[in-house]
């Protein structure tokens, strides 16, 4: 049946089902023509109208069963039966509308808190890049022994570009980067985020300008010729405000003149997850944008900064690209053995890129799914324990149906399209939920990126999210309808018939209530323990402090790049405002860093070999996280130096060259001897020598939750690095020292921005605790939900089961029982059944707790007290919820207990 | 619902489709049209005759108008429709072939 097919029937479809009356009369009519025409027959062969009707019907077999026939035939039958059934269920349930409600309610948290946490997990991993065939874009990483996923040089790119056949084209990006930008060439100039890209970078992604035009290939081949430039779609439409006249337009990026050649469009924001640069330049033009001065960008094999992706050839599979290049890093290796020995190549695909296992972003989200998962399952194993009680309740109305012929799988319908209508409810109040979780999410877009880049939180509640609760929706619908409604349509007629709640329980009916109860108080459990894992794997990392003072710090980002300064500038410019600012009112002491701790930026990376270290025979070198400071840094942020010095004055470009290294640095490769006096080689072992002359504390890098990692400082004298932050201790608030600092760099230059002006701690606290804050907040409240649906749901099933035997404990206390032994009648089964669920609860809280050791904190062993706590909490709680029906069951007066029902 | 159990299975909505190939008739008249053809040979029902006339309206091989008859009463008039045109080739070539099939086996002597 092609399409064609469906063009006719459709229509037709439509028409029985919205115009029924219409089409159950035209049927009329047209039967009566056919009779009027058979009895007119009739009469002529010389029946009398009496007869000749009376015959004319005999021949059709009955009309009302034609009729019938004919609408079968229409095939609408399971629509209208299934319209039927929901007329029938929605009246059903706003009879109880306490239960429907709570029901909704409780399928509505679980919907909701998994929809919401969905959006963070599709955006971070599986929404596809913004650009046609999404899937026929891979990532070339080059790999060594630290790092799965290493950029490639600018020779590199060429090579590779050049000399493979798996693409129809292969390009290129360096990091987005802070650019100074300004539309006038007279006007101030301002941070915006920039993106060098390669010439065929919108070609070969398919992204067609919405204005102007991409980059010309030619464009990007003589270095420093054509300064052109595309605006992205957000920046064209916030500082442009959508002039199309921008296109041949002159701005000034770093100082230098650019020409608007065109505008991203509306569907492509860049390629990356949270940021959208503000617009591309040709590589190219690296010169004006270069943040390495020591490296020649076009020339140095191993100044590694691009990115590449490449578009898959038709046909072509990723093995074989894989294969093809790990054939073309061989070459390098022997080519180059200087800067790629050990260095091989790989090819992922955007999932392998984005479930990178050096991130932690996307594991965060898989977590915050399974806990959110857990809570649904909860809901759901509530909800179809409440249905199963509801069920329970209208045995005999069941009965009555099954004994009135409705077959079974027509009964397992109806109850089915009750559980639907329950989840679809349940499922759009979990929209709403869902959604305001992701405007939850989207309210710390200024808490997480206290940045002057364009930064923002992907989450949304798109399509894919809407279709991926829906979806849900239907699934917890069967999850919490199908059990019931196979129990209840499997009762025995006879006895269902003669009373309203008549349990014959098989074993087998039990089991499957008591798998609710056990289900739910492991889950509750598991939550609990992770987001007490949680909440005290944060604390704990807060509590370890990160080894230097935060406060009274002020912040000063500073890049002479952008008013054109040459390394010499640059350097000199650092070394009078280092001076100058010393000498202000109210500063104590001053220093200068290329990355402060626990920001934004991560550390650059470097390569060395330790002195009289047996280097392993198949590597080059080892490699560290490196930060550049000034002699000022250390006394700054209170990081006390442990052995031999910090940074002086005297540690000049001409002065031997010089390091500070970690504790855990020096421990690690000097782990019996004083690290202070011995040397690393930069790069290899034939490398520029570097004498360590001073140990300091291991501090928080990155993270506060990281493990301690090794840490090398260089002093800015003899690295120099374009953009650096002035930290200014204070004796009083931080924020005060501003004007002052204004002054110094007005007097050194007027023209030159003063970035990110913040007092540290601000910025300390929004990044390294109001974010996991907002984690711990999102898990703890999983965990409280899950425990209140666990605990609604043992009590519930408690009551229930009490209310089942209520005639039984009448009978018992009429025989002598004293409330005591039906106390324990009924709360033995409570307790085993929690005791149950705890145990599956600690086994799977144990290896959640594994995972997220493994994933997220340092701490190795085994976190007792977050047992300690949750365990005993969980079970009084639920025995209560035991407890509380069962009380009100040892108090019922026999007579009344007989008389039920 | 009744079957045209006179009849092999399927060949009404074949019947049918012929019939209506050859001019677009109203129920009445394609029930007298099936008598004269078939010489009293296939007994059709007239009450399975509308559920199969439905049954093909519905998979879109005919369509039904309301038109004026001759003696100008209303009627529900059915016409092949395309799709109705490639079915009735297709189960009429079938038809060829089970049937030359089926001839064939019955002439088959015993060895």
């Amino acid at each position: 049946m092609g399409p064609q097919h469906w063009l006719y029937t459709i229509p037709l479809r439509l028409r029985s089902v919205f115009l029924s009356r219409r089409v159950e009369r035209e049927l009329d009519e047209e039967l009566q023509f056919h009779l009027e025409r058979k009895i007119e027959e009739g009469i002529a062969k010389g029946l009398s109208p009496k007869e000749a009707r009376y015959a004319a019907m005999r021949a059709m077999d009955g009309l009302e069963q034609r009729k019938e026939a004919m609408r079968d035939m229409r095939r609408i039958h399971w629509l209208t039966d299934f319209l039927d059934d929901a007329r029938f269920a929605i009246r059903s349930l706003s009879r109880t509308p306490g239960l429907t409600a709570f029901v909704v309610i409780t399928l509505a948290l679980g919907i909701g808190m998994t929809s919401g946490t969905f959006s963070m997990v599709d955006a971070l991993i599986f929404k596809p890049y913004p650009v046609p065939h999404p899937s026929g874009v891979a990532t070339l990483v080059s790999t060594t022994h630290d790092s799965s996923f290493d950029d490639f040089s600018y020779r590199e790119y060429l090579d590779i570009r050049d000399k493979t056949k798996s693409y129809d084209g292969v390009i290129a990006n360096a990091d987005m980067e802070a650019v100074g930008f300004s539309a006038e060439p007279r006007a101030a100039s301002r941070v915006r985020g920039g993106m060098m890209v390669s010439g065929n970078y919108f070609h070969v992604l398919g992204v067609e300008p919405q204005l102007g035009r991409g980059f010309r290939e030619d464009e990007d081949q003589v270095p420093g010729r054509n300064a052109v430039v595309v605006l992205g779609p957000d920046f064209w439409k916030h500082e442009f405000a959508s002039d199309p006249s921008v296109v041949g337009r002159t701005v000034r990026l770093n100082g230098k003149d650019f020409t608007v050649i065109g505008v991203a469009p509306e569907t492509f924001p860049g390629m990356l997850i949270f940021g959208h640069p503000d617009f591309y330049m040709p590589l190219a033009m690296s010169r004006v944008f270069s943040t390495k001065p020591q490296k020649n960008f076009f020339e140095d094999r191993d100044d590694r900064e691009l990115h590449l992706r490449a578009r898959l050839k038709q046909g072509t599979t990723l093995q074989q690209a894989q294969n093809e290049l790990a054939m073309l890093a061989q070459n390098f290796e022997r080519e180059y053995p200087k800067v790629n020995r050990g260095r091989g190549a790989a090819v992922h695909t955007q999932f392998e890129m984005r479930t990178r296992t050096d991130d932690v972003n996307w594991k965060f989200g898989v977590i915050f799914v399974t806990l959110a998962l857990a809570v649904l399952l909860v809901a759901c194993t509530n909800v179809a324990g409440l249905l199963l009680s509801r069920a329970r309740a209208r045995t005999r109305e069941i009965a009555v149906r099954l004994a009135i012929g409705a077959g079974r799988f027509r009964l397992i319908r109806l109850l089915l399209t009750e559980s639907l209508i329950l989840a679809s409810l349940g499922g759009l109040a979990g929209i709403a939920i869902g959604y305001g979780i992701v405007e939850w999410f989207q309210s710390f877009q200024n808490v997480i990126f206290m940045t002057d880049l364009p930064f923002s939180i992907p989450f949304q509640m798109d399509t894919r999210v809407l279709l991926a609760s829906l979806a849900l929706s239907a699934l917890s619908a069967l999850l919490c309808g199908l059990e019931p409604a196979l129990q209840s349509t499997r009762t025995d007629l006879v006895n269902g018939l003669k009373s309203a709640d008549v349990d014959v329980p098989g074993r087998k009916r039990l089991w499957g209530r008591n798998v609710l109860v056990v289900a739910q108080v492991s889950a509750s459990l598991m939550l609990l323990t992770a987001s007490f894992l949680m909440v005290r794997g944060f604390q704990h990392s807060l509590l370890e402090g990160t080894g230097f003072a935060k406060d009274h710090l002020l912040m000063v980002g500073f890049d002479p790049r952008l008013v054109q300064y040459n390394t010499a500038q640059t350097q000199q410019f650092y070394k009078l405002l280092a001076e100058r600012v010393r000498e202000a009112p109210g500063v104590q002491s001053e220093a200068l860093t290329q990355n402060i701790p626990l920001g934004d930026d991560y550390f650059d990376g470097i390569g060395f070999v330790p002195e009289a270290f047996q280097m392993p025979r198949d590597r080059e070198n080892f490699n560290a996280m490196m930060d550049t400071v000034n002699e000022g840094y250390f006394e700054t942020m209170g990081i006390p130096i442990l052995h031999g010095r910090g940074f002086l004055a005297s540690d000049t470009a001409e002065a031997p060259r010089v390091a500070v290294v970690n504790e855990q640095f020096a421990k690690h490769y000097w782990p019996r001897e004083d690290a202070v006096g011995r040397h690393i080689r930069l790069d290899s072992a034939a490398g520029t020598p570097v004498e360590i002359v001073g140990v300091v504390r291991t501090i928080k890098y990155q993270f506060t939750a990281e493990k301690p990692m090794d840490f090398v400082y260089m002093p800015l004298a003899q690295h120099p690095i374009a953009r650096m932050t002035l930290m200014l201790r204070s004796g009083g608030d931080a924020l005060q020292l501003v004007p002052s600092v204004k002054e110094v760099v007005r007097t050194l230059d007027p023209n030159l921005p003063m970035l990110e002006t913040r007092a540290y701690e601000d910025f300390y606290l929004n990044k390294a605790v109001e974010g996991p804050r907002i984690a711990m907040k999102l898990v703890g409240s999983m965990g409280v939900v899950g425990l209140l649906l666990a605990i609604a749901g043992l009590y519930g099933l408690v009551a229930y089961n009490v209310s089942r035997r209520t005639r039984e404990i009448g009978i018992r206390m009429a025989l002598g029982a004293a409330s005591s032994d039906v106390l324990r009648l009924v709360m033995g089964k409570g307790l085993v059944l929690v005791g149950v669920g705890t145990v599956v609860g600690l086994v799977m809280g144990f290896a959640v707790e594994q995972l997220m050791n493994s994933m997220l904190f340092n701490a190795g062993g085994v976190d007792l007290v977050a047992y300690v706590i949750v365990v005993p909490s969980l079970f009084l709680v639920t025995m209560l919820a035991a407890y509380v029906p069962a009380r009100r069951a040892s108090r019922i007066a026999p007579t009344q207990a007989l008389r039920y029902e | 619902m009744s079957k045209p159990n006179d009849l092999v299975q399927g060949t009404l909505d074949l019947l049918l489709l012929k019939i209506l190939a050859l001019a677009p008739l109203h129920g009445w008249a394609i029930s007298l049209r099936l008598k004269s053809i078939s010489g009293d040979v296939l007994q059709v029902s007239e009450g399975s005759l509308y559920p199969a006339l439905h049954k093909l309206e519905q998979e879109g091989w005919i369509t039904a108008e309301w038109k004026q008859t001759e003696n100008n009463r209303r009627a529900k008039f059915y016409s092949l429709t395309r799709l109705g045109r490639k079915q009735l080739e297709s189960e009429a070539a079938n038809w060829q072939r089970l049937s030359s099939a089926i001839s064939h086996v019955v002439r088959l002597e015993e060895a």
